[in-house]
């Protein structure tokens, strides 16, 4: 124990008072807090100052379109109207379209006792939120012709359609009921799960990067002659998580005390109220430590068979699978974090960290559902680990050659 | 009580036997040389005498009981791939493998000092490790070997990249730690440092053991039949029917005799033909008993 805690300590401060500690423990957060603020705000104008034109056989119909194209307020749109029109109109408006003097042309034609026909044309067939709008005011004037043609007042019809704004809360398992926001918790769990992967990720590679450079700076026979390597093994990789560790111990203070500075509560409010509640703020280091020591564990093993940081490279996407299922899962998750796709993927070794954290963004899950994701990722690390062990103490001796997969699979059954 | 003892050892990676039924024993104040070619098995040797690999069979001694990992913190190991973190200060770096070897921090830090100055190189111990030339990386690994004073102190391949001046301040050190009663054991292959520096040795070729024992003893079996010549005027004596091989280098030759060649008789041959300044019988090198016994099958 002293010999691993020796190498540890070693390793430990090798990467802390190293450049990139510093540069990645300022710069992760301001990388992520620069895309989530990009995405949003990207996201206000998406879709809006469109210049529309509204041609129909109907002109009331196109009217109430107009109406209900202008009373968005996020669309700012510019809404023409044609109508009655006819297909030379529409000729015209569809050639105005393609030179780009109109962003996209809605056609409705109606007749007694039928449903109506209607088309969107437009220049970009991936505005969807365009799209979105024209269907929904297409739709809105529709049921409010077919009230007022059935006796309802203009009024009683337009109350009607008109949508309510709904302001969500969270009751919480302690009683208490925050306010809260559907978007702020998306953000809140994609950014924890992003943080989440990347140190993960990170410092897996870290240690997989260390054991290739004394691989090739042939420390390791001296290493070896002091002591076994298993407690090499263990060293590095309690030293580097520890590092990890440090790291995201700076992110959660620095966090807490942007959360509770006044600055924040003023923006943090309403929509974008935000909650961080002490399980998250203490399952995240454990949920990091568990993520760490699955891949370290892995990657350690593959690094020993590895000649250069290049052949390592190969490996990569095996790293990055797991990350990619997890954010493949992201909206299912998010809108339904009890569905049978969320739980099983937050007992999914690989995935159950960072699925972990999307589920609590959405509701904490129950005690038991944490234990069991907790104990599979326990058993694979120990599986994982036994068999890295293997390859790490036959394959940091092995120079010259790239191993072969028979030939890894016969260092496996060394005992 | 011997330091090391190696009884019928024997080692095969897949189907290559690198260590066959090898056997020696080093006593304490003795300088051991471990020779061979490449590949022949000297690394497998000194890796299962520190417990890196596990012998197939036979049985591995250290200090008289069978191998146990405590026994390594009396051993000091410079291995022929070696190295050090190349981030990481020297000082920092010893006091690291002090440490490991169970050194309580101050005292490697004073024991670190005191060999660096010693071997010349203490404005080293402040810097990196990728700060310092290829020569004094190989001083510090030295220290780090020695640090925590081994009674036993294996090298392999110690001289390998060192400048003269250098390699004669480390064989000097080496001789004064034999003379403190250290056992040392000098795996190479350059014969010339062994023959110089080692009591005893032991040839391996194909991981057996073709030659061993006290240097005195192998090279009285061996004829003394080679003949070094240093004169001037005609060469027409290395002609003589008692020379099997002669080479010449502009009034210095070198001569192996004949088996049971007369030594007397070329010496009056030479006279007769040249101004004779040295005419001296020596006995074979051991690079020389070397060539022979393993058949001139070196890839060294």
């Amino acid at each position: 124990m002293h010999n691993i805690l020796l190498i540890a300590r070693r390793e430990y401060l090798e990467q802390v008072r190293g450049r990139a500690f510093k540069m990645t423990t300022i710069g992760l957060p301001v990388i992520f807090a620069l895309v989530v603020g990009v995405s949003y705000l990207s996201s206000i104008g998406l879709g809006a100052n469109r210049h529309v034109a509204v041609a129909s056989n109907d002109p009331v119909l196109a009217a109430q379109i107009r109406h209900n194209l202008l009373g968005d307020k996020q669309a700012k749109a510019q809404v023409i109207v044609a109508a009655p029109a006819t297909p030379q109109d529409r000729a015209l408006l569809l050639s105005k379209v393609e030179d780009g003097t109109l962003d996209g042309l809605l056609w409705v034609e109606t007749a007694p006792g039928q449903t109506p026909a209607a088309s969107y044309t437009s220049q970009s067939a991936g505005d969807f939120m365009t799209t979105a709008r024209v269907r929904s005011a297409l739709n809105h004037a529709l049921l409010d012709e077919r009230l007022t043609t059935n006796g309802m007042q203009q009024s009683a019809a337009d109350a009607l359609v008109e949508g309510a704004s709904v302001t969500t809360y969270q009751a919480r398992k302690d009683g208490a009921v925050v306010r809260t926001s559907a978007e702020a918790s998306f953000w809140k769990g994609y950014v924890m799960a992003i943080l989440l992967s990347m140190t993960t990720m990170l410092y897996g590679m870290n240690v997989a990067r260390s054991i290739i450079q004394e691989k090739t700076s042939r420390i390791f026979e001296v290493m070896l002659s002091i002591t076994r390597p298993s407690d090499l093994l263990a060293g590095k990789l309690i030293g580097v998580g520890a590092v990890g560790l440090t790291q995201i111990a700076i992110w959660l203070v620095a966090a807490a005390a942007i959360l509770i500075s006044p600055f924040a509560s003023a923006v943090l409010t309403g929509e974008f109220a935000v909650h961080l509640s002490w399980v998250e703020a203490i399952l995240f280091p454990v949920y990091f430590l568990l993520g760490y020591l699955l891949y370290s564990s892995l990657f350690a093993g593959l690094a020993a068979t590895c000649e250069t940081e290049q052949e390592l490279q190969m490996y990569m996407p095996l790293a990055a699978a797991p990350t990619w299922l997890s954010f493949a899962l992201i909206l299912v998750v998010i809108n339904d974090s009890n569905s049978v796709w969320s739980v099983a993927a937050s007992f999914f070794p690989p995935t159950a960290p960072v699925i972990m954290f999307l589920r609590m963004a959405a509701e904490i899950p129950p005690a038991w559902q944490f234990a069991v994701s907790i104990g599979l990722l326990l058993l694979s690390i120990w599986g994982v680990l036994w068999i890295s062990a293997r390859l790490y103490r036959i394959g940091i001796l092995m120079y010259g050659k790239r191993a072969t997969l028979p030939e890894l699979l016969r260092w496996l059954r060394y005992s | 009580m011997p330091i090391v003892e190696l009884a019928e050892v024997t080692k095969a990676y897949e189907s290559k036997v690198a260590v066959d039924h090898l056997s020696f024993s080093i006593e304490a104040g003795q300088m051991f040389g471990l020779l061979g070619p490449n590949g022949a098995g000297k690394t497998s040797s000194i890796r299962m005498m520190m417990g890196i690999t596990l012998p197939d069979s036979g049985s591995i001694h250290l200090f008289g009981e069978p191998f146990q990992r405590a026994s390594l913190r009396r051993v000091g190991y410079l291995p022929e791939e070696r190295g050090l973190y190349k981030k990481m200060k020297v000082i920092e770096q010893l006091i690291f493998f002090g440490q490991l070897h169970g050194l309580h921090a101050a005292d490697a830090r004073q024991r670190a000092t005191d060999w660096a100055r010693r071997l010349e190189i203490e404005e080293a111990l402040q810097k990196k490790t990728e700060e310092l030339s290829k020569g004094m990386q190989q001083k510090i690994q030295f220290i780090g070997t020695l640090l925590h004073d081994p009674a036993l102190i294996i090298m392999d391949e110690p001289f390998s990249g060192l400048d003269p001046v250098n390699a004669k301040l480390l064989e000097q050190t080496l001789l004064t730690l034999k003379d403190q009663g250290k056992a040392i054991i000098f795996s190479t292959h350059r014969m010339d440092q062994v023959e110089k520096l080692c009591d005893s040795i032991c040839l391996i070729h194909q991981g057996r053991a073709v030659l061993s024992g006290r240097m005195r003893e192998i090279k009285s079996r061996y004829e003394r039949n080679h003949v070094i010549v240093e004169f001037e005027g005609s060469d027409s004596f290395l002609r003589s029917s008692e020379i099997a091989e002669a080479k010449n280098f502009s009034g210095h030759a070198e001569i192996r005799l004949k088996p049971h060649g007369d030594a007397q008789k070329l010496l009056h041959e030479a006279s007769a033909a040249a101004t004779i300044y040295r005419f001296e019988l020596v006995e074979p090198s051991l690079e020389e008993i070397f060539i022979q016994t393993v058949g001139g099958k070196v890839d060294a």
